[in-house]
């Protein structure tokens, strides 16, 4: 007995050495370089901007790619970028940038209007993803060296902002000669204030400070992206100080982190929102329940839905409580809607407005029928599976809806089947979301009529169902509406209307989770100011804002080669006590026990 | 072993391989019509956009030349071109594919050592203190979820007591070279390693036991005894040898699981392995990637099944020679 024992005992003591080996720290701090290390949960799709999609992939291309005009990091207003200035033909279709003196690549060559130039007429062209949408109706033409010309197609309001990532005519123009989306583009050759070095698939990417960016060199060196599969394990990382900031902090660690010392935690908004959407049958595909049709039903429905409770109780506070459509981070977009035309949570009103249009409940099962009796107002609520407050918010709306005599049918389905059920129409309600570009354009144009699916063969994007000539002649006057202010107007009134037609009720706009550590760099930048996201916003300007606390450096931990030597040596003293034990209590057993 | 033996059982896998290849391209087609089309939701594109789309990843002709495409392919050695990354797919599995082989390949000779370690002694000696012990134990560690002992090992040794890192391969923007790097690796790899390790070695304790117990009443054994051999000789020679037969086969069954099996495990600790672009390639959903997964995952059991058959063959002559 007593010999098995010591076996065992040299065996957990070899165990042990080895561990001691693993958990020394392995790596050696000499003159070590200024590194932001950021902790996320979404690894690159593909560094190329003609392919990449993710949020992630954004963030890559902006600190890597400047563009010609800047945006405010406080409310989005369009700055000098690489074009220090430009001026308006008098048809308002044509603009000409002067472009900075002596601006490089980080590789040293010389970046001219010819990048610009090449870059918006190729990508309109090839019709690359991310580009497309405002190169569509866009010519450019390089005058000299520092000029050049953009020319519209059509009176277009997005000018002059030019926000699209201008690529490296000289490592690029070779590969758009072929499929320019397979490209690898690791070159790591940009404008920007950092450019990529190296990408570890599913593990991390690293970024290093461009010395030829316009503003001048970052005062960080290095920013090192880590990603992680595991969001607890990440706010741990923060905790312990292994990475300086992390993205989509889950909201159960938020409270904690915000009265954790030498850590901020915020919340910021970009307008992403979440909707109950409402089958109006406006001229797409499918069987949507006659009742919502009817606005006075859909009204009643806005009217059950108590906002607060979802903000208070889903996003705990996180967020923005819902109005109407969200169709851009920028404020200024959004119409203020007077108390007395607002939906508010009142379920007597909804029950009168119910009961007045007819819909009573004949037969006392307690859901109210069509008027004259006859169909059952009970609607299939499609619950998307991948969300996570996609439950909590089906108990709240059906418990709701059931307050004012209206049944539900819930379905639970992926994003893949639920596109598909939203594209045939065969739904009742649905609960999903969006997030809008900083010009409201897209997000207005895909609730116009001709974007109902009417075949199956394409999808079209407006998925309320919904289609009305006064949005439609009021979207194509502010497409085309060159005045500001005029155009917010126009936004303005399309919105009022589309949240009085309710066939969308705006539940909430939730919010982007952040925490960062206060103790090694100062300068963390909102975008935009009080409301915004730090990371992961529009132009991502906090990391060349960023500054480190006292001079900086980094502080992590190496390990000397002393103490390398030593756990060597434990390694190999400790292995060879296991062998002799083993050896030993193998030649006593010999006898038998 | 009989030449026909080998022959039919290679035979055997290869038309199982086939199978697999033809039902792998049909699989993903009946679950999604349109994977361009829903994975570019929200992505403000053109129609002619997503037809060029529909291109590069072979979805626009019919379904057989589709299937004529991906066959032809497929031969070759070429996986198609991965919707979200736009590499080809076996160059991402590639790259994750150490990881996993590491990570779990480790943890299953840990396991299998130490497992049919306690799985002997238990069953040698049936009922004493040691064999109680390592029974609750084995059956304890059997029925923890990975996922869970996998937290549990994060919270104590990564979190609270500090003494790993919290995820990840190697320190993101270490230099490190030689010694210091596998060490770096080593350190990282300790919690996922150790977790799955302890997951998987109840199994083989436990098959190993009761493949002792079943030794042990064998006459052979008392004939050995008879004879007066020494008891570790008895057990060595004797019992252990016949009693590995049912174990040899579980180990490489697991082996063919190696590659798929622990998707918990490298979420947990961020392991960039073949769980983790598993799981983004349903998230996306990646349609050639996880085609690409599937099958390596299918070939893998195809293989380790092949090897049971022909190790049951070499250790057990009366298999192959019928």
């Amino acid at each position: 007995m007593g010999r098995r024992h010591r076996t065992m005992a040299g065996a957990v003591a070899a165990l042990a050495v080895a561990a001691v080996g693993w958990v020394l720290p392995a790596h050696a701090a000499e003159d070590a370089p200024v590194t932001l290390t950021v902790g996320l949960l979404q690894d690159l799709d593909s560094p190329n901007v003609t392919a990449g999609y993710l949020v992630s992939s954004y963030e890559v291309w902006n600190l890597q790619y400047a563009t010609l005009t800047d945006k405010a990091a406080a409310d989005f207003a369009t700055e000098p970028g690489l074009a220090e200035s430009w001026t308006a033909s008098d048809d308002g279709l044509t603009y000409t940038y002067t472009l900075r003196e002596g601006l490089l690549w980080s590789d040293g060559t010389p970046l001219t209007a010819d990048d610009v130039a090449w870059t918006v007429n190729t990508s309109r062209d090839q019709g690359w993803m991310n580009h497309s949408s405002i190169t569509a109706n866009l010519t450019a033409t390089a005058i000299d060296a520092r000029t050049v010309t953009i020319t519209s197609s059509v009176p277009d309001p997005k000018l002059p902002t030019m926000d699209v990532y201008i690529l490296p005519k000289h490592i690029w123009e070779e590969q758009a000669a072929g499929d320019i989306t397979t490209y690898d583009a690791l070159d790591g050759v940009g404008s920007g204030p950092f450019t990529l070095q190296e990408w570890k698939s599913g593990q991390s990417w690293t970024m290093k400070a461009n010395p030829n960016y316009w503003k001048g060199a970052p005062a960080v060196d290095q920013v090192i992206f880590r990603v992680f599969t595991n969001a607890d394990a990440m706010v741990a990382a923060l905790k312990k100080g292994e990475i300086d900031a992390a993205n989509a902090v889950p909201s159960s660690a938020f409270a904690e982190l915000q009265s954790t010392d030498g850590i901020e935690a915020i919340f910021g908004t970009q307008g992403s929102m979440t909707e109950l959407a409402m089958n109006g049958m406006g001229g797409g595909l499918g069987d949507g329940h006659p009742a919502l049709q009817d606005v006075t039903v859909r009204h009643a429905i806005h009217h059950a839905i108590d906002k607060q409770v979802l903000f208070d109780r889903v996003i705990n506070g996180y967020g923005v409580k819902g109005t109407t459509l969200s169709v851009s981070p920028d404020p200024a977009w959004k119409p203020a809607i007077a108390e007395a035309d607002q939906y508010n949570y009142d379920p007597a009103q909804a029950n009168q407005l119910l009961d007045d249009a007819g819909y009573v409940d004949t037969n006392g099962d307690g859901v109210r029928e069509m008027p004259g009796g006859g169909q059952e107002l009970v609607f299939r609520y499609a619950e998307r599976s991948e969300s996570e407050t996609a439950a909590p918010i089906r108990e709240l709306v059906t418990g709701w809806l059931e307050q004012i005599g209206i049944g539900t049918e819930v379905s639970v389905f992926d994003d893949t089947q639920l596109t598909d059920v939203i594209a045939s129409g065969e739904y009742d309600l649905f609960v999903w979301g969006w997030t809008p570009f900083v010009d409201p354009d897209p997000m207005l144009s895909y609730f116009r009529c001709e974007q109902l699916t009417t075949s199956l063969d394409s999808y079209g994007y407006n998925d309320a169902n919904w289609c009305s000539d006064e949005y439609d002649a009021l979207y194509a006057q502010q497409n085309q509406e060159l005045d500001r202010t005029k155009r917010i107007e126009l936004v303005h009134q399309m919105l009022k209307l589309f949240y009085d037609e309710s066939t969308y009720v705006v539940l909430f706009e939730d919010a982007e989770l952040q925490a960062y550590r206060t103790d090694r760099f100062t300068g963390w930048t909102r975008q935009p100011a009080e409301t915004g996201p730090v990371l992961f916003s529009n132009t991502s300007p906090t990391y060349a804002n960023l500054v480190p606390v006292g001079g900086g450096g980094d502080d992590s931990d190496g390990m000397s080669t002393g103490v390398l030597v030593a756990v060597i040596v434990g390694a190999v003293v400790g292995a060879g006590a296991v062998v002799l034990l083993v050896a030993r209590s193998r030649s006593s057993r010999d006898e038998r026990e | 072993m009989r030449a026909r033996f080998v022959v039919g059982k290679c035979l055997g896998a290869l038309a199982t391989l086939g199978f697999v290849l033809v039902f792998n391209f049909f699989l993903f087609r009946v679950v999604n019509d349109d994977p361009v089309g829903k994975m570019f939701r929200g992505r403000n594109l053109t129609p002619e956009q997503l037809d060029r789309l529909r291109r590069q990843f072979n979805l626009d002709g019919s379904r057989f030349e589709q299937f004529a495409a991906y066959l032809g392919q497929a031969v070759r050695g070429n996986l198609g071109i991965s919707m979200q990354s736009r590499r080809p797919v076996t160059t991402e599995i590639r790259e994750a594919l150490w990881p996993t082989l590491v990570l779990v390949g480790t943890a299953t000779t840990l396991a299998m050592i130490i497992g049919i370690a306690i799985g002997i002694r238990a069953g040698w000696r049936r009922r004493s203190r040691f064999d109680v012990g390592a029974t609750t134990f084995s059956m304890f560690t059997y029925s923890v979820p990975d996922f869970w002992l996998g937290m549990l090992m994060l919270g104590v040794f990564a979190v609270q007591l500090g003494l790993f890192p919290t995820g990840g391969i190697t320190d993101p923007g270490s230099t490190a070279t030689g010694v210091a790097h596998l060490l770096d690796q080593l350190h990282h790899m300790a919690l996922p390693a150790l977790t799955l390790a302890i997951a998987y070695l109840g199994e083989y304790a436990i098959v190993m036991r009761s493949s002792m117990l079943d030794t042990v009443r064998e006459d052979y054994l008392l004939l050995a005894r008879a004879k007066g051999l020494r008891d570790v000789e008895v057990r060595r020679h004797h019992a252990v040898r016949n009693a590995l037969l049912p174990v040899v086969s579980l180990s490489a069954l697991n082996f063919g699981y190696v590659l798929s099996g622990s998707i918990a495990v490298e979420s947990i600790f961020s392991w960039p392995g073949l769980g983790q672009a598993t799981l983004e390639a349903i998230r996306g959903p990646d349609f050639p990637m996880l085609q690409g997964l599937f099958l390596l995952f299918s070939a893998a059991l195809i293989v380790a099944n092949l090897v049971v058959d022909l190790l049951y063959g070499l250790l057990d002559p009366r298999v192959a020679g019928r």
